[in-house]
């Protein structure tokens, strides 16, 4: 047979085999080793010798384009092959893989709220959950017999004066501001105690994060607009806020901090107690008897902070209306997260 | 605080309705918390920040309104009557230590006709929540309310001597205040007494024995100023609360109690037909007004905002401070003695910002400078609870105080003093852990109790220990399982009751992602007791908590398995550095040994050997199955180990690995007495 005969009956008959059996046969007949292409090739000797090279090209394009053929026809067939057997798998049945466990809900708005502070700039620093009267009170210029003190009422240790479990993360300002000099960008989750009695809203244990950041030239306007930031990183853009004028021993100028309520977009509801405001956090201006109590130049430097409590922020953003859910670790609240 | 709208108009004109004049009160630092319409008036709630008792009164809520509006305050001005009647007996007054009282003034007012108060004075009481008693003691509270100093009266005749005695009280020397509660007082606590005995507990609470009834004829009122420390520890002591001490406590000034004792009198002779007889007063005249410097430049670096000196004159001036100019954009201000809680230019900063408006400071974003070398251990931790989340474990987060009697239900033996709290509220905050495992145990149970079958918890929080000089806190990792885990393959479905291998999966993926190299697991001679050491270094336990402990927590038929990890001795071993080592270019060649061993014989002891007999070419040898039950004799379990052969430099033929392979199997037969299956 001549090239082009074959070439030509190539594509007839690859068209009507169906099976991968009948592919096979036609294989035979025409790549096998009696087959078409091989008698072409065993002629090559019998050829002139200035005909032979072209020939050999012509018979190698051949059974290249043949060779392609086959291989696409197999491919389709073995395409609906598979088909059939994906069929056999119910994909309503359930998936096959290892169950993940989850982070605790306050461990995850931890994170986030470092991740938003990190990209800001901040550092995260950790403190003792045992504090001194020192760090937790007098220098965050808290007198110790004030009635500002009644906002922190306080575990005492027995059998060692003057330390407590830290009522607040403030304490770890004083600790960093000590040891390092400015500037400063830093933030600071934790555990705190107070001892109040239990119920759907207190805890005698909780968790905080605190931040502040002192330099040469921080102002008011930088607190507004870092929490601003913030308040729309963890309650979506539309969120707004507005800054009260509150006190707090350790900050000078004060703020509350609210934000519209996240139920009723600032309408009132029961969330908000009618206001359309909710308070989330505490913040101000650096006292200067901090500074001065940790040896920094009150003259020289200025710096903000702020602290909230995390389970009131996951609460929120949760919809979640028992704090004591928190430390019950009920599977069925935990696997939710 | 309650605040009522009628009043207020009493000393300014207010121009904006009660709900606006709320939202501007909470806008300015008085938080209205409520306002309620009652008896044709509003009745304010606010919240009052312990720093500003010059807010709790009528007066100081005024001051501020005319600051936010712009109203002008009409401030009350009283003088002493020139003309008094004759004092047929003369008060004196002792004041035993000056730092207790620093100003105290009393009036004698005669013929007091004691009986109801009118009705405006009734209703203006009480719709800030005072009852009202007669005319003379309602005078005190209104006063007291309006102007935010406490008075007090007495039954002049029912006091003995002619000396008003400020002196601490004697060790058990009682009185029985107005409330008919006996009280015990010590020598902590300020009485003011007569000849004889204690007729008040000083800025607290008066005696019964001097009540003014309507029995009373003449009266001696006081007017004083307290050390607010001292009433502090009082009415924490007595457990006594009392507007009078919520006031002293917070800080009182020299003006207000001069001006509230003049005004009282005044009323006591209009509702009650009194005649001033005496007054007589000890103690400072004149308190020195600080003064404090203020620049405009200060204003603008706290807050951010270009403030032009007119603007904080004309703020501060509407609060009541007085202001001269020194020098270019300088202000010397005058602090009035309502403001003992201005110190210092900063908070002088913090009124021009109140009432300019916080919502009126621009936003802004501070140019930080990261500090990288401080660095907590946040990261690594974090790092390690994704390791087990990803395990499958579940964070849970309890308390750390404990019950002390749950340390000794869970039987974990601790040979460190427990530190203790001073002041629990129950039992359940008695002391700090020194372990988390009480606790997640706790938590295992209150799931099984909720048809939970399977609970996998970890818990990373700080332990405690008592030390001679200061307790020790630090870092722990707890872990808990307890159930049987179902688990779907594609067979189907096998439950997998957890043990201690399960466990040990958990802590060996945790390290090997964490870079600890290795670690050593030994068992203890106490039951299901497992000791982790990293580099001889012991870091923790795992446990198969014992049935006596299980039945303490109500747990049945099931195990709990348990471990603990120092992590601060952990991440002392952890390396995060990476290196890179080449990706084999020869095959490698496995062989498995399927075979029946004795039970009793450790398996960890026969790979170590397995190991060093097939160097150099072994590569690994694992235990890649295990099976006990019908094919296997009681006593024997059998095996399969995997052995791993592989060559750097070219692959590996038959004839060097035959002999190798058989080698090690000889061994196995050998020492270990194993049967090839």
């Amino acid at each position: 047979m001549d090239i082009n005969l074959i070439q030509a009956q190539i594509d007839t008959d690859i068209s009507n085999v169906t099976s991968p059996q009948s592919l096979e046969e036609l294989r035979v007949k025409y790549l096998g080793r009696k087959g078409l292409v091989a008698e072409l090739t065993g002629s090559i000797p019998g050829l002139p010798a200035q005909e032979r090279g072209a020939f050999g090209r012509e018979v190698n394009a051949l059974k290249n384009r043949l060779l392609a053929i086959f291989a696409e026809k197999e491919r389709s067939l073995a395409g609906g092959n598979q088909a059939a057997a994906n069929n056999k798998i119910d994909i309503g049945m359930p998936g096959i893989a290892s169950n993940l466990g989850s982070a605790h809900p306050i461990t995850q708005i931890i994170d986030e709220i470092c991740g938003i502070f990190n990209r800001m700039g901040f550092c995260v620093v950790e403190g003792p959950e045992i504090e001194t009267e020192g760090n937790n009170f007098t220098g965050l210029n808290i007198p110790l017999e004030h009635p500002s003190r009644d906002a922190f009422d306080t575990f005492y240790l027995k059998g060692y004066s003057k330390l407590l479990l830290r009522s607040h993360t403030s304490p770890v300002q004083v600790r960093v501001m000590k040891t390092h000099k400015p500037p400063l960008a830093i933030i600071v989750p934790g555990r705190v105690y107070r001892p109040d009695a239990v119920d759907a809203s207190h805890l005698f244990m909780f968790h905080q994060i605190e931040g502040f950041v002192v330099s040469e030239n921080i102002r008011f306007s930088d607190l507004k607009g870092t929490l601003s930031l913030f308040a729309k990183s963890v309650f979506g853009s539309d969120i707004k806020m507005r800054f009260r004028p509150h006190f707090f021993p350790f900050t000078e100028p004060s703020a509350e901090v609210d934000i519209s309520c996240i139920i009723c977009k600032g309408k009132g509801c029961s969330v908000c107690g009618r206001k359309g405001w909710l308070e989330i956090l505490g913040a101000g201006m650096i006292h200067p008897n901090v500074f001065k109590y940790v040896g920094y130049n009150p003259q020289k430097y200025t710096g903000f902070a702020f602290g909230m409590g995390i389970e009131r922020i996951a609460m929120l953003k949760y919809g979640i209306n028992d704090i004591r859910l928190f430390f019950e670790n009920d599977l069925r609240f935990l696997n939710q997260f | 605080m309650k605040v009522a709208y009628n009043w207020l108009k009493d000393f300014l004109n207010i121009r904006v309705s009660p709900g606006v004049l709320a939202d501007k009160l909470t806008m300015a630092g008085l938080e209205v918390v409520s306002l309620e319409e009652t008896g044709g008036d509003f009745v304010f709630e606010i919240e009052i920040t312990s720093n500003r008792p010059d807010w709790l009164s009528i007066l100081g809520v005024a001051r501020e309104i005319s600051a936010i509006t712009g109203a002008k305050l009409k401030t009350p001005v009283l003088k002493e009557p020139k003309a008094k009647a004759k004092e047929p007996q003369p008060i004196r007054i002792c004041i035993a230590d000056k730092k207790d009282c620093s100003f105290y003034s009393a009036r004698i007012i005669r013929d007091v006709k004691v009986g109801p108060s009118p009705d405006w004075l009734k209703k203006r009481l009480e719709l800030l929540g005072c009852r009202s008693v007669n005319n003379i003691v309602d005078i005190t509270n209104y006063i007291l309310f309006e102007l935010g100093h406490p008075l007090h009266a007495f039954d002049l005749d029912l006091l003995s001597g002619e000396t008003i005695v400020l002196r601490r009280a004697k060790s058990g020397e009682k009185i029985t205040t107005l409330d008919d509660q006996q009280r015990v007082l010590d020598q902590e606590i300020l009485i003011i007494a007569d000849k004889d005995k204690p007729q008040a507990i000083a800025g607290v609470m008066g005696a019964k024995d001097s009540e003014v009834t309507v029995k009373t004829r003449n009266i001696l009122f006081e007017s004083a100023v307290f050390d607010p420390v001292l009433i502090r520890r009082t009415r924490q002591k007595l457990g006594l609360q009392s507007e009078s001490a919520y006031r002293f406590e917070r800080g009182v000034n020299l003006e207000a109690a001069k001006l509230a004792s003049l005004a009282a009198q005044e009323l006591i002779c209009k509702l009650a037909s009194g005649r001033p007889c005496a007054y007589k007063s000890m103690g400072i005249i004149k308190p020195a007004g600080p003064l404090i410097k203020l620049e405009v430049g200060y204003v603008t670096r706290i807050l951010g905002l270009n403030m032009p000196g007119p603007k904080i004159k004309q703020i501060l001036k509407s609060l009541g401070f007085a202001l001269k100019a020194a020098g270019k954009n300088k202000f010397l201000v005058k602090i009035p003695g309502f403001r003992q809680d201005i110190k210092s230019a900063v908070d002088l900063v913090e009124e021009i910002a109140r009432i300019y408006g916080y919502a009126r400071i621009p936003q802004t974003l501070p140019a930080i400078k990261p500090n990288l070398d401080i660095c907590g251990k946040r990261d690594i931790v974090s790092r390690l609870k994704n390791v087990l989340v990803g395990l499958g474990l579940q964070e849970a987060i309890t308390y750390s105080l404990i019950d002390r009697e749950l340390l000794a239900r869970s039987g974990i033996k601790l040979s460190n003093q427990l530190v203790e709290i001073l002041n629990p509220l129950s039992r359940e905050q008695e002391v700090l852990r020194p372990s988390l495992l009480p606790s997640l145990i706790c938590c295992l149970a209150y799931n099984l109790d909720r048809q939970q079958d399977y609970v996998s918890i970890f818990e990373t929080a700080n332990v405690f220990s008592g030390g001679a000089d200061c307790p020790r806190e630090s870092l722990s990792l707890g872990i808990a399982l307890c159930g049987t885990r179902p688990l779907l393959t594609g067979g189907g479905l096998v439950r997998d009751e957890v043990s201690l291998l399960h466990l040990k999966g958990i802590v060996d993926g945790l390290f090997n992602k964490l870079g600890i190299p290795g670690f050593d697991l030994k068992a203890q001679s106490a039951f299901g007791l497992v000791s982790i050491a990293i580099k001889q270094q012991e870091i923790g336990f795992m446990l198969d908590l014992n049935k006596q402990a299980l039945d303490a927590f109500g747990i049945k038929n099931k195990q709990v398995i348990l471990a603990e990890i120092d992590l601060e001795k952990m991440l002392s071993h952890i390396s995060l550095d990476k290196k890179f080592s080449g990706i084999p270019r020869y095959p490698a060649v496995t062989r498995d040994i399927s075979f029946i061993i004795k039970d009793d014989i450790p398996v960890q002891e026969m790979l170590t050997q397995i190991e060093a007999k097939g160097q150099p070419l072994l590569r690994s040898a694992r235990v890649v199955d295990y099976y006990q039950g019908k094919q296997i004799p009681p006593g024997f379990r059998g095996l399969t180990v995997s052995c791993v052969y592989r060559a750097n430099d070219r692959t590996l033929t038959e004839s060097e690995l035959v002999p190798l392979h058989n080698s090690i199997c000889s061994l196995l037969q050998e020492r270990f007495g194993i049967k090839l299956r």
